[in-house]
């Protein structure tokens, strides 16, 4: 039930924050995205909250995304479901810190 | 015996008459797609740490990348929308009109796809985008 719960938060964020990451990105940056014109993007304090909460929700929406798939597979036992969730639980707060780690520079 | 012959029901093969099912396989499709692409996003992001995030960005500017990257765009609408049209129905909104509002769904994916895919052709055409 919180997974389903929070799948829909996680959307919600998304649409909002990918909304402007992909008019900023794919529409006024076209072709001009490099190391410097993405530090001057992030640099703003609203960017910084916009790429973190991407981020965030991002990896959650997709790897709990990823987890209702398998469930419906291979992980149909209560032993193998725990497993998976806590492989993905792994997997996602390393992509969160390491994502974090990506952005550090230019958000300070 | 007159009248039409009863439907087919919505189980087994019958299954993939409903647009619904269509629906959910692309949902599912689009969703596992993105799901690589955020993880292979977040490495390329991370080459600023290494000094190499310009050179990499350099090779995204081919044509065939580019168009790539309009694909992913196209995920990305019909994932985004069709989520919209899942917690409208979650939320109790629509159901009795549940096909018009999964075709409105549609009509604003296609409509904000033709947005991006202008922008996309126009920078592969003339090497700049349509706003500066």
């Amino acid at each position: 039930m919180w997974s389903w719960l929070f799948q829909r938060i996680s959307a919600v964020l998304l649409i909002v924050t990918l909304a402007i990451h992909l008019v900023f990105t794919h529409i006024l940056d076209i072709g001009e995205l490099d190391y410097d014109t993405i530090g001057a993007r992030v640099a703003h304090a609203g960017f910084t909250a916009v790429d973190i909460i991407l981020l965030a929700a991002g990896i959650f929406h997709a790897l709990n995304g990823l987890r209702m798939v398998l469930l419906d597979y291979w992980f149909t036992s209560r032993r193998r479901a725990m497993a998976l969730s806590t492989a993905l639980w792994v997997v996602g707060i390393a992509a969160m810190a390491y994502g974090t780690w990506a952005l550090w520079p230019w958000m300070t | 015996m007159s009248g039409k012959p009863r439907e087919i029901a919505n189980v087994g093969t019958g299954l993939w008459k409903a647009t619904g099912m269509w629906a959910w396989l692309l949902f599912r499709i689009s969703g596992l797609i993105l799901v690589f692409y955020l993880g292979a996003h977040i490495i390329v992001i991370s080459m600023g740490r290494f000094d190499r995030l310009n050179e990499v960005m350099k090779t995204f500017d081919h044509p065939v990348l580019v168009l790539a990257d309009l694909a992913l765009v196209a995920a990305i609408l019909y994932h985004a929308l069709n989520g919209v049209r899942i917690i409208l129905m979650d939320l109790g909104i629509g159901i009795k009109r549940h096909k018009a509002v999964f075709w409105a769904a549609m009509a604003i994916v296609v409509a904000c796809f033709a947005v991006f895919a202008w922008v996309a052709f126009t920078y592969i055409a003339t090497g700049s985008g349509v706003v500066d």
